[in-house]
């Protein structure tokens, strides 16, 4: 069965060729849904550019004829925001995923949309860092997540994605370095050093008009290129493991060891979250046993930088000790080490979690939140939660520099039971209300918590959002319904 | 809501739809990758993603997606969907690379949608419905006479093949018809090491292309005909050249039933299923085997998807090609469980040739790439669709199955 309409289809094949563009629903189906709770909604069509001349005259083409379009590489964002709220065009990005420049020197590369995270480590693996030739030691990363490997570098970066190096470096949004947009109304523009030379190196000094393209969920345009610094990798790593019995231990243990800016990652997740599969739906943790666990991956270029972290990190433990708070010795299993230390793991974060004690679905309120909140909204999402009959399976990750961090509940569901799905939903949605007068705000923010957002956000604010996305997209046609604005 | 059963027309389907639920949409099947210490791989793994682009087509997730579609009601059959359904060539790279609870259902998964495509006026490819008109008859897909099936084995053979032995030799369709030096250096290499097997005239397809093609109606007799040849013959078990066969006697005829089906067939017990390498293996173990020449040639050797990723049989192959004399085995970038398929599997060669050589030229050209004069497999099926593409593409590579190797440089010691 197609549809859409024969005349736009033509127009299309016309644009990118027969063979890259399909109205047929049999084509269009995995473009409906994604794991969250999301209602299914068929786009009209689905197009696959492999050249920014062809987005820049497909936009035009949906500018003309008013139809929506949807930025898509994947979709694996957890967050229904590709879902196609009003129909329209699926752009399929994954034919462009060129890696075109891997700069050891100054230490940057440019990729494409369709770069996948398997593909951009495997090419940073095998490049080394160097001068002028010179090479200093063996490989480059970048902030790998815990996704499916087939998942965008460049739609994560542009939506504040959270990587392994969030400690050190920040979050991944933090490492672009200068991007190539196309504008709703087909216009290419170059933003950053990229503007000025084939240097993709910063946006600094120049005002940051990066800005209205990333955290936009693909609302304000297409991002076609992408300069991301990337990190020589350090031959060692370890895992340093501490559990607590409250969510308050934990944080206070967090935060201090955050000050010294030494580790790459410090996260801890509540009992709930550290079985797998997730205890699902929610039964009663053992009395004995503790609430949070806790890992940090250190690294260095020498076991001598790594026994100097290690020794700070017992300090660390040795002093929230003394104060009384309760942490406790555990031993992290094999298994979970490697997936720490050897990145990006194999070892997909949350999908084996999910699926056999339910169906299917997966959601989160996934939020980035000052650290002092953690413990009070972890307390009132555990309330949430286990009324809702649901674990709270939460993660706390902090951010570079102990300012903010992640504050995130994993919820399986069951997508086939109606009750489930509602009680997820309705959890998730009542933790980011409580969450946002702490400070909370929610990340790749599906449709139900940008209302949320929207409800108190500053007046001002909104205006200047509207009117910026009024300028940028007149017609409307990027990603409809997603930021709730127009 | 959405992800409700509606459609329960399609029974076979609705009878795993736990399992089909189980997919979280995540996409980790649309690509292979290993990281670690050792390893750094990263390749496009999907042959059907790679030539028709959309996420439909991509890994098990667009297939899944599909069931659900069609279970939910939210979509209807069509032309299309058969052509999602029969371009997948059930490599099982997606499988491989997931890791939720439907990972052991994905190809089973795609059998049973292929097995309600049947029931729906929609377009199965011609050719597969060709041959599936006679194969009742004939018992063989290539549409060749029955009676026929055993000439490639010399005539001083073919009358004194013993009525019982301890195996049998299971040529396979493709061997039998259309490969025969393969059925007959096998035939020769199993005399040479003195094993005591026979060739019977009564044996039919394994059934792999029907099971494949999701015809389970049709593939039962089959399974019930074949499995009570050892009995017939005082057999223990079937040595196999093709590794469709071997995935199918040793596999499917042997699992269990899965939950919530009815059971198609008898489960085969007590029977054992060898691959031709797994027995030259284990008699170069026992030092059974005495090499009586060389094979100076580099060769790479090409993981068939049925031996390979279906039955996890990696090392056997190679470690028999390792102890020829002579021999250097390179390995091609993807290989193992991370192998690329030839093109030919799941019906593909049969419904739509032009693709599946298209893919298997791609095999080629890697294979080239290793710098190798000659490219080995362990299946008649793939070396068909590989020789085939070095032929097309006029590529200098041979192509020789590990038994045509062996064959003329071993003696039993
Ligand atoms: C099991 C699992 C674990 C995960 N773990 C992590 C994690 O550790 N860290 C993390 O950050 N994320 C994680 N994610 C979320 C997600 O995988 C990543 O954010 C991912 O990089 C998104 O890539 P994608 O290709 O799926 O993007 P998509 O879902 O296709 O797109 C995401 C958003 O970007 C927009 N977009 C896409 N391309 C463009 C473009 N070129 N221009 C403008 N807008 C565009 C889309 O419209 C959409 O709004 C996880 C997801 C799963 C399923
Ligand atoms: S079995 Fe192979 S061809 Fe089919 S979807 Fe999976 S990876 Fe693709
Ligand atoms: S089949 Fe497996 S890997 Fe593929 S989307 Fe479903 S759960 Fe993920």
């Amino acid at each position: 069965m197609a549809r859409g309409n024969n005349e736009i289809l033509a127009n299309l094949e016309q644009i990118v060729g027969p063979e890259y563009v399909s109205n047929e629903e049999a084509d269009l189906q995995p473009y409906t849904w994604d794991m969250t709770w999301a209602e299914p909604r068929m786009p009209d069509y689905v197009v696959m550019p492999k050249t920014v001349t062809e987005i820049q005259r497909v936009l035009r083409l949906a500018n003309h004829r008013k139809i929506p379009v949807i930025p898509y590489c994947n979709g694996t964002n957890i967050g229904g925001l590709c879902v196609p709220e009003e129909g329209g065009i699926i752009l399929d990005l994954k034919k462009m995923d060129r890696i075109l420049k891997i700069d050891p020197e100054t230490c940057y590369a440019v990729i494409e949309p369709g770069v996948s995270h398997a593909a951009f480590s495997a090419a940073l693996k095998a490049t080394n860092p160097q001068w002028k030739g010179e090479e200093f030691s063996k490989g480059f990363e970048f902030g790998w997540g815990v996704h499916p490997a087939s998942a965008s570098v460049l739609a994560m970066a542009i939506n504040h994605g959270i990587g392994h190096l969030n400690g050190r470096i920040g979050i991944n949004s933090q490492l672009i370095s200068s991007m190539e947009v196309v504008l709703p109304t087909g216009e290419v523009a170059k933003i950053g050093s990229c503007a000025y030379s084939d240097s993709w190196h910063s946006f600094l000094p120049l005002p940051r008009m990066d800005g209205l393209f990333t955290g936009w969920l693909g609302t304000t345009g297409i991002v076609t290129k992408l300069g991301v610094w990337i990190f020589p990798i350090r031959p060692y790593r370890d895992v340093l493991t501490i559990a607590a019995a409250s969510a308050e231990d934990i944080t206070k243990y967090m935060v201090r060891w955050r000050h010294y800016s030494l580790c790459d990652e410090v996260t801890a997740v509540s009992w709930w979250l550290a079985q797998i599969p997730i205890v699902f739906p929610y039964s009663p943790k053992p009395a004995d046993a503790p609430e949070f666990f806790s890992y940090t991956v250190i690294s260095g270029w020498s076991e001598e930088e790594l026994a100097y972290k290690r020794k700070m990190w017992k300090e660390v433990v040795e002093k929230e000790r003394a104060k009384g708070t309760k942490l406790i010795d555990f031993e992290y299993p094999p298994e979970a080490k490697k997936g720490r230390t050897e990145l990006p793991s194999r070892i997909v974060g949350s999908t084996k979690n999910y699926s056999k004690s339910c169906g299917g679905g997966i959601a989160w309120p996934g939020t980035f939140a000052p650290c002092r909140s953690w413990p009070i909204l972890y307390e009132k999402w555990k309330e949430i939660y286990i009324r809702h009959g649901l674990s709270p399976a939460t993660r706390f990750t902090d951010y570079q520099g102990a300012h903010y961090g992640m504050l995130r509940c994993m919820t399986p569901f069951n997508k086939r039971d109606p009750a489930s799905v509602q009680a997820a939903r309705d959890a998730m949605v009542e933790c980011v209300r409580a969450g946002i007068p702490e400070g909370m705000l929610p990340y790749k923010p599906p449709v139900e918590y940008q209302n949320e957002l929207n409800a108190v956000a500053d007046a001002g604010y909104m205006y200047l959002m509207a009117k910026i996305k009024d300028m940028l997209d007149p017609n409307n046609i990027m990603n409809p319904g997603k930021l709730g604005i127009r | 809501m959405s992800h409700l059963l509606k459609n329960k027309e399609l029974k076979e389907l609705a009878k795993i739809y736990d399992y089909v639920s189980m997919c979280t949409h995540c996409g980790n099947c649309k690509y292979g990758y290993e990281y670690g210490s050792a390893s750094n791989f990263a390749a496009m793994l999907c042959v059907q993603g790679e030539k028709f682009n959309f996420d439909s087509y991509r890994g098990s997730r667009g297939k899944v997606s599909l069931a659900r579609s069609l279970l939910h009601n939210r979509i209807g059959w069509s032309d299309k969907a058969a052509h999602v359904l029969f371009t997948c060539t059930s490599c099982g790279a997606c499988q491989q690379m997931c890791e939720t609870d439907i990972k052991p259902w994905i190809l089973r998964m795609f059998e049973a949608l292929r097995y309600e495509a049947w029931k729906q006026n929609v377009a199965i490819p011609e050719n597969i419905k060709a041959w599936s008109s006679t194969i009742g008859t004939l018992y063989n897909p290539y549409k060749e006479p029955h009676e026929k099936r055993l000439d490639w084995l010399p005539s001083d053979l073919r009358y004194s093949m013993p009525t019982k032995a301890e195996y049998i030799y299971f040529a396979g369709c493709t061997a039998s018809y259309r490969r025969k030096q393969i059925a007959r250096a096998t035939v020769s290499l199993l005399r040479k090491l003195k094993v005591d097997f026979t060739v019977v005239d009564d044996e039919w397809c394994c059934a792999s292309p029907l099971l494949r093609t999701g015809q389970y109606d049709l593939a039962a007799k089959f399974v019930e005909h074949n499995k009570a040849l050892p009995e017939k013959y005082g057999a223990s078990g079937f040595i196999t050249t093709c590794s469709g066969c071997y995935r199918t006697l040793g596999r499917d005829y042997t699992m269990d039933a899965p939950e919530g089906y009815a059971d198609k067939y008898g489960k085969m017990t007590g029977v054992k299923v060898l691959h031709t390498t797994h027995l030259i293996e284990e008699m170069l173990n026992k030092g059974e085997i005495e090499f009586t020449g060389r094979f100076d040639k580099k060769v790479t050797y090409h993981d068939p998807c049925h031996l390979g990723r279906h039955a996890e049989v990696y090392e056997t192959p190679r470690n028999v090609l390792k102890a020829v004399p002579g021999l250097q085995l390179v390995e091609m970038y993807r290989n193992r469980k991370f192998s690329y398929c030839c093109g030919a599997g799941g019906g593909v060669r049969g419904g739509f040739a032009d693709y599946s050589l298209e893919t298997a030229g791609k095999r080629v050209r890697e294979a080239e790439a290793t710098g190798a004069e000659l490219v080995t497999s362990a299946c008649p099926f793939c070396y068909t669709n590989l020789a085939d593409a070095i032929e097309l593409n006029k590529s200098q590579l041979k192509m020789e199955d590990i038994v045509e190797i062996i064959e003329p440089i071993v003696r039993r010691k």
